[in-house]
């Protein structure tokens, strides 16, 4: 899939702004500060509905402004469709897709992906177990959207069962025990689901992230990468039994796909511990890398590569490794520099102070 | 006027601004409409109370449906709120009683069986002769928490449980159905007789 035509209203800080990317590789360019990562945040706005950067949904409203609106043209295979987002400062987000409102904006997911590579991906080498898990929970909803809702199911009855747990304060009554089991029952089922997914997709991502690894590290290297579930041979419910005392006590959740790990290694060891900066530098592009192709396909064609100032932090050698391993299809990329050597962009934009300039 | 504002403001799905536009709107109305709609909100407060037996809306100590004879009071359908009484009702397909739990489990929300109105439905079984249950809570974690609640609940009483069925809305297109929806509809195929 790729973008054929993109439009701001007040987001950010563009009060109008039109952009037609390229198909191949499009550089954005500017001072920083400029507005050129708010190009790329729009897009991936409409991708997941939220920010990459994690900015809570009004501050992507352009300061004093009511509403704003992102709408592009996307062309899935000769399907050329049109994506609307409208994001109010009070009330309900508006989703519209060919002009129709959505009944529910979720349903928009799977219409417009993204892979977003940014200066923060670090994080997901040297951050702990929760960056991991939500590379891999991201990357399901990108591969097939009903994981979206599943993921959404095991945050609530975890919230549900750890709030009981508070509520029972140590003690197990026989009714807190009876509604206990109920949302232990609730969080097997989709906590069993949940891990087996991400079982399977960090068994497909092991392959492509070693290659990946040893096509932009200037040494290769023996890149491990398992989904540590510890509950998963038992069973979650088996599991959740034997634990029950421990939570009460606790009152916690001490066992489930909370609290699972996506465990890397180089050379054997532990990424995150024993891993030079370069080595996880290296890490984090290959597993970004892994994720495009994986997510590329299960959809059939490849997803939109956002490269948020990456460059900057790379040096010579893993920037120009990098620009070799992308795949073909659509890139846009910012940077507040010079161009990395050997990026020739099909089109080249300047951004200052929320226009573009061509 | 603010009083007003605020108070129309704590209504279910009115924020604010709809809160500001209905008393400007009140304000322009004659005096004797207003009235009306003071008055009937007073006349639902004093005369509209729960039935004892199913915890439905009522004018009186039983609600219609509980003092309607024509009713099978065999069969139970157990519904989170008031609300659903009537959902149900429309369907004209069901003919048994009611049993309103005037909410689901939830934990975050302070809601346990305590909370709700379960020790009455227990109550009901055997003094009405109740045979079947039917699980009429809504589709979401809450609903289905508490549907499995009553189920491991009932079911050492011998007494039939049964869950209302979830699946494709009625002259839909199946290319239109959610994911989740149709999933659930696979889930609980039948085979055709």
């Amino acid at each position: 899939m790729f973008l054929r035509h993109l439009w701001l209203t007040d987001f950010r800080n563009y009060a109008t702004a039109e952009l037609a990317p390229a198909t191949g590789l499009t550089a954005i360019v500017g001072d920083n500060g400029e507005g050129k990562t708010n190009l790329l945040e729009a897009i991936g706005y409409l991708a997941t509905l939220s920010s990459f950067r994690g900015a809570p949904g009004d501050a992507l409203l352009r300061s004093g402004c009511e509403r704003a609106i992102v709408r592009a043209e996307v062309d899935n295979d000769g399907r050329v469709a049109s994506v609307e987002a409208e994001l109010h400062a009070i009330g309900r987000d508006r989703v519209l897709v060919n002009r129709q409102p959505l009944r529910r904006s979720r349903d928009l997911l799977g219409t417009v992906r993204t892979t977003v590579f940014s200066p923060d991906d670090l994080a997901l080498v040297k951050g702990g177990p929760a960056e991991r898990r939500r590379l891999l929970d991201d990357t399901l909803v990108a591969c097939a959207v009903k994981h979206d809702a599943l993921r959404a199911d095991v945050d609530r009855v975890l919230r549900q069962r750890t709030t009981l747990l508070k509520q029972a304060g140590g003690r197990l009554t026989a009714d807190i025990e009876a509604t206990l089991e109920v949302w232990d029952a609730k969080l097997a089922d989709a906590g069993e689901r949940l891990g087996d997914a991400r079982d399977e997709l960090a068994t497909r991502l092991a392959p492509s992230t070693a290659a990946a690894y040893d096509a932009v590290a200037p040494r290769p290297a023996r890149v491990g990468l398992r989904y540590e579930a510890p509950w998963r041979d038992e069973g979650l419910a088996t599991a959740l039994a034997k634990a029950r005392a421990d939570d009460v006590r606790r009152s916690v959740s001490t066992v489930g796909p909370h609290r699972d790990e996506l465990a890397l290694s180089v050379g054997g060891l532990p990424a995150r511990t024993h891993a030079s900066q370069g080595e996880q530098r290296s890490l984090a592009l290959a597993l970004r890398l892994a994720t495009h192709e994986v997510v590329g396909e299960s959809a059939g064609s490849p997803p939109v590569l956002l490269l948020d100032d990456v460059f900057s932090e790379l040096d010579g050698f893993r920037s120009a490794a990098l620009l070799r391993s992308l795949p073909a299809g659509q890139a846009l990329l910012t940077t507040a520099g010079a161009l990395p050597p050997g990026a020739v962009p099909e089109l080249l934009v300047r951004v200052q102070g929320g226009t573009i300039v061509p | 006027m603010q009083d007003l504002i605020d108070e129309l403001g704590r209504m279910p799905g009115v924020g604010p601004k709809s809160a500001q536009r209905i008393t400007f709107h009140l304000l322009k109305l004659p005096r004797e409409d207003a009235l009306k709609l003071a008055t009937a909100i007073i006349e639902v407060k004093d005369k509209v109370t729960f039935c004892e037996r199913c915890f439905n809306v009522s004018e009186g100590p039983l609600c219609g449906i509980c003092t309607d004879e024509r009713r099978d009071t065999h069969v139970v359908c157990v519904v989170e709120e008031p609300r659903d009484i009537v959902a149900v009702e429309k369907t004209h397909e069901y003919r048994g009683s009611y049993h309103v739990l005037q909410g689901a489990i939830s934990p975050i929300e302070g809601i346990g069986p305590e909370q709700l109105k379960v020790k009455e439905l227990l109550g009901r079984l055997d003094p009405e002769g109740v045979t079947e249950v039917i699980l009429c809570t809504n589709p979401n974690i809450e609903g289905e928490a508490t549907a499995m609640y009553l189920a491991r609940l009932l079911k050492p009483l011998g007494i039939k449980i049964t869950r209302i069925a979830s699946g494709l809305p009625v002259g839909g297109d199946l290319e239109y159905a959610d994911e989740l929806t149709l999933g659930r509809a696979l889930e609980g195929r039948r085979e055709v007789e």
